[in-house]
């Protein structure tokens, strides 16, 4: 009797503990003015540092880590920012002087001023973790030289001026500003000193100066503060192992623009646990996804649920190893080309979050109008099997009981190398080899078990056929260091010119040529071309992008299948006022959209 | 029989030579694993929009954290650092110690598991009880087939239908977490009520998927207790049906407390499936990361800790056998 009085009790006790955290989430917490918004963006550690640097962070972008600017990631242009920290800024002599004008009202969360020495420190900190454009190596093309306080609000930078770079705004525009005096207790106090002298100093002192600063930066990126000291919208208050919870900083400069009084971060494992949230109306604005229509349908039927979308600089394509025969031979990629119809594909692989890339030209369709690339020029290697077929002829092949031949007799094979975390890639590969088939060509498909083995096993060189993202842009350097770059053998030196490795050397997988001749341009030597676009004028760049589309759609070293679309699955049931498609605002995390004025409670 | 502390120094013994065998065997093979984690960390960078040389530079620094050297020279200082309970650092956190990212799955895995763990057990060796005094008549039939269709269910399998039924169709729980970071942690009800509503559908989930084996096992021992004739002579005494199910129960419980010991080392590892399903940031999604990070030293460190439960298991499940089994105590051999 009595055992059953206290089994009763315990099983009431934890009903009661049950039914009250079911309806936890409705405590006195959540109920502060502006409500809480809901984003999930990545991969949650308790453990990593509040450091921006570290691959695992819990210094989140737009959140409680701030840049100088926010990147417009125009198509064309990748000098477009909108204001952070840097309220303003002028680039002088060339592009080599940069100064920045600080916010004049901006603050950390603990009230003290952002001032031109974060600014300083936060450079020294960018030398020790590597920044784009802070390299402790003296001669570096696009390296910072020297960074100045000219007043309390204002810092200049120094680009190299005999090896400038068109890329080092853009570099220094997204350096991470830290807190001097908080990060100042681990960085020495002579670390300028340092710095100058890994820059100016002798041989042997510039090498004990680069191995000090490798030295500090070891020790700082497993470094961060015990409290968060930020100066963007929100601090980070807590982290569990699934979530963060930020609320909002009074102290910043543009606080009546911020509308959440708290942000709660989700972990992000994989898509699926994306999917979930979204059919549960949990996420209010979430990053890309990509998700099947069937699934798409489910999402968008959840009241609130909406889809804003944009351009994205991400292309999937199928790339070639040239090193294997008879991939070496141009007849035989033009030949490939025409034999897929890239629009199924699309629709296979990639339905809702993906369009057919109408030309393989190395860039999307987006980055071909931008750049007022010529279109006439172009092939759109349309499906065409008499094409396709003249190509295969011109290099020896020939068809036998509907099967192409090789010269020497034997089977054509089209191996294609794809890897099981992409579903998008596995699809799209299962359904090229369908449409070789059924032209006569013999395919097959082989999946890695994940992404990293993939990876180390396409440098290695390993596959013939394999998937390859491509038009990471908006920068053109950017964007054809994809297929002109290490991966093609080409290694940008560090005074600034290329050398160019033989296939299968020095991580070059696609095994190009170094230069061919094409009809209409001469000789080109691609590598050369793309390293000339981080140098050159905007008008300089816009011929070499054209010269260099034309050269891959003319030397197909990769058949570009669709381009993606930067899908961001957003919730207006307590939120409202986000932004339209195609704003140029998408590919930054919501923490931005906020500081820009976008998303206010409903 | 020997004495305790002698056993015990027999059993520590052997436990370190097979820590040590384990912790080799783990070491080598996973650096067999094809892959560059610092190849795929500069990929997700460069996807995220950084240049190719920004990327180049940020992913140097892993390197700083890699192990150099040939492999020989690593595996004697990975040993030198095991015997000061260094465990390395990690390449997914950089510069986080192994052992602090292992043990903070660790804690959530043993709450989630141990609650599974006990449920299934305390379901299976009830309904193993009734399965095995009616196992001529209906519930008997009914309660092993559920056993055994519960049995062959997967852990996943279980999880989905948990996070369907529970969070989309009648969403009474929390679809993912360990508790709601809007309560306050403490000590209070808001916040333990959190930890349990999101810990119930997961350990739900490894307990429906475990019960079923403790009550085959648990009807299968019954069975074999009720032939025995101490049974018979306590009916023939007449003791009382209660007193009688205890004899039965304590000794029946036998079989089930070996297995359960067991369980109890293999939970560390045991729950990646409903882990990741619910995303509930336990030690198997911590390996799975690290795996997919190629980070070796959490990798090894999680192996490690696995190889330990299981090991002390043994020992405890070892020992303790001797406690309650009388019959071992006095040097005869159980059941007889």
């Amino acid at each position: 009797m009595r055992r059953t009085a206290v089994a009763a009790s315990v099983l009431a006790l934890c009903a009661a503990l049950t039914a009250t955290g079911c309806s936890s989430s409705n405590n006195s917490t959540s109920k502060k003015s502006g409500g809480t918004f809901t984003a999930i963006l990545t991969h949650i550690d308790p453990k990593a540092p509040i450091n921006p640097y570290n691959q695992t962070t819990n210094s989140f972008r737009g959140y409680n880590a701030m840049m100088l600017g926010w990147s417009k990631n125009t198509a064309t242009d990748a000098t477009q920012f909108y204001p952070a920290i840097a309220k303003s800024w002028d680039l002088a002599s060339g592009g080599t002087k940069l100064t920045v004008h600080i916010q004049p009202n901006a603050k950390w969360s603990d009230g003290k001023p952002v001032t031109a020495d974060d600014l300083k420190l936060s450079a020294a900190v960018a030398y020790a973790e590597g920044g784009s454009a802070f390299a402790a190596i003296p001669g570096t093309a696009g390296g910072t030289v020297d960074v100045k306080v000219i007043d309390d609000k204002t810092v200049e930078f120094d680009q190299n001026s005999t090896k400038p770079l068109n890329t080092w705004f853009s570099n220094v525009m997204t350096m991470y500003v830290l807190p001097a005096h908080i990060w100042s207790t681990q960085v020495p106090s002579d670390i300028w000193d340092t710095i100058h002298t890994a820059l100016t100093g002798s041989a042997a002192e510039a090498k004990t100066a680069q191995d000090t600063i490798t030295a500090l930066g070891k020790k700082l990126i497993s470094w961060g503060p015990d409290k968060d000291v930020s100066a963007g919208p929100f601090t980070l208050s807590r982290v569990t192992t699934s979530e963060a919870l930020l609320t909002k900083n009074a102290n910043f400069f543009d606080a009546d623009k911020i509308a959440p009084s708290q942000v709660v971060i989700k972990n992000y494992q994989d898509n699926s646990s994306i999917v979930n949230l979204l059919l549960n109306g949990q996420i209010d604005g979430s990053v890309y996804v990509a998700v099947s229509e069937s699934q798409l349908d489910k999402i968008l039927a959840v009241k609130g649920n909406q889809v804003v979308s944009g351009a994205s600089p991400v292309q999937a394509s199928l790339a070639f190893n040239e090193s294997k025969k008879p991939f070496d031979n141009v007849h035989v990629r033009r030949g490939i080309a025409y034999l897929i119809d890239r629009a199924q594909v699309t629709k296979i692989g990639e339905s809702s979050s993906g369009k057919a890339s109408p030309y393989p030209s190395g860039l999307t369709a987006t980055q071909i109008q931008g750049w007022g690339v010529d279109t006439s020029s172009l092939n759109a290697y349309s499906v065409d099997a008499t094409k396709a077929a003249s190509e295969f002829q011109q290099a020896g092949m020939t068809q036998s009981g509907g099967k192409w031949m090789l010269a020497d007799g034997t089977p054509f094979t089209v191996p294609i190398q794809t890897t099981s975390d992409f579903n998008d890639w596995t699809s799209g590969a299962s359904n090229v080899v369908a449409q070789l088939k059924a032209a006569g060509v013999d395919a097959t498909m082989t999946a890695s078990s994940d992404y990293t083995t993939y990876l180390a096993d396409l440098a290695a060189g390993k596959f013939t056929v394999s998937w390859w993202l491509t038009a990471l842009g908006p920068s053109p350097y950017n964007i054809f260091q994809r297929l002109y770059g290490s991966a093609n053998g080409w290694k940008l030196g560090a005074g600034g010119g290329v050398a160019h490795s033989a296939p299968g050397q020095g991580g070059n997988w696609m095994g190009e040529a170094e230069s061919s001749d094409i009809t209409g341009l001469g000789t080109v030597n691609p590598g050369e071309l793309t390293n000339q676009l981080s140098q050159v004028s905007a008008d300089q760049q816009k011929q070499i992008v054209a010269k260099l589309a034309k050269f891959t759609n003319d030397q197909v070293p990769a058949i570009a299948m669709w381009d993606y679309v930067n899908q961001n699955f957003i919730n207006t049931n307590h939120f409202t006022k986000f932004p339209p498609n195609d704003s140029d605002v998408l590919r930054q995390p919501q923490g931005v959209w906020m500081q820009l004025g976008f998303i206010q409670a409903k | 029989m020997r004495k305790l502390p002698l056993r015990l120094a027999g059993h520590l013994v052997r436990a370190l030579v097979m820590i040590w065998v384990v912790a080799t065997f783990t070491f080598f093979l996973i650096r067999q694993m094809p892959g560059d984690p610092v190849a795929a960390q500069y990929e997700q960078l460069v996807q995220q929009g950084m240049s190719p040389d920004g990327a180049r530079n940020a992913t140097q620094l892993t390197y700083g954290f890699m192990p150099t050297g040939s492999t020989w020279s690593q595996y004697t200082h990975y040993l030198w650092r095991l015997l000061h309970f260094d465990l390395g650092r990690s390449t997914q956190t950089l510069g986080v110690s192994a052992s602090s990212e292992v043990l903070t799955g660790a804690k959530w895995t043993i709450g989630l598991v141990l609650a599974g763990i006990l449920l299934s057990f305390a379901i299976g060796a009830v309904l193993g009880v009734i399965a095995a005094t009616r196992r001529s008549s209906g519930t008997g039939d009914a309660l092993t087939i559920t056993g055994s269709l519960f049995h062959a269910i997967p852990q996943f399998v279980m999880a989905l239908v948990l996070i369907t039924v529970f969070t989309v169709i009648w969403p009474v729980f929390p679809t993912d977490g360990n508790v709601d970071i809007l309560v306050d942690p403490g000590f209070n009800g808001p916040y333990i009520a959190s930890l349990v509503s999101h810990a119930t559908l997961p350990a739900l989930a490894y307990a429906l998927s475990m019960f079923g084996s403790y009550l085959l096992t648990m009807k299968s021992s019954v069975i074999s207790v009720l032939g025995d004739d101490f049974v018979l002579a306590a009916e023939l005494r007449g003791l009382t049906r209660g007193i009688r199910f205890r004899y039965i129960a304590r000794n029946a419980l036998l079989p089930l407390f070996t297995i359960f010991a067991l369980t109890i080392g293999f939970m560390f590892g045991g729950a990646v499936f409903i882990e990741k399903a619910f995303n509930y940031p336990g030690m198997g999604v911590t390996l799975v990361n690290s795996i997919g990070h190629r980070d070796y030293s959490t990798m090894n460190a999680t192996f490690l800790l696995i190889t330990a439960a299981v090991i002390v298991a043994n020992i405890l499940a070892d020992l303790l056998y001797t406690a309650i089994d009388p019959r071992v105590r006095r040097g005869g051999t159980a059941g007889a």
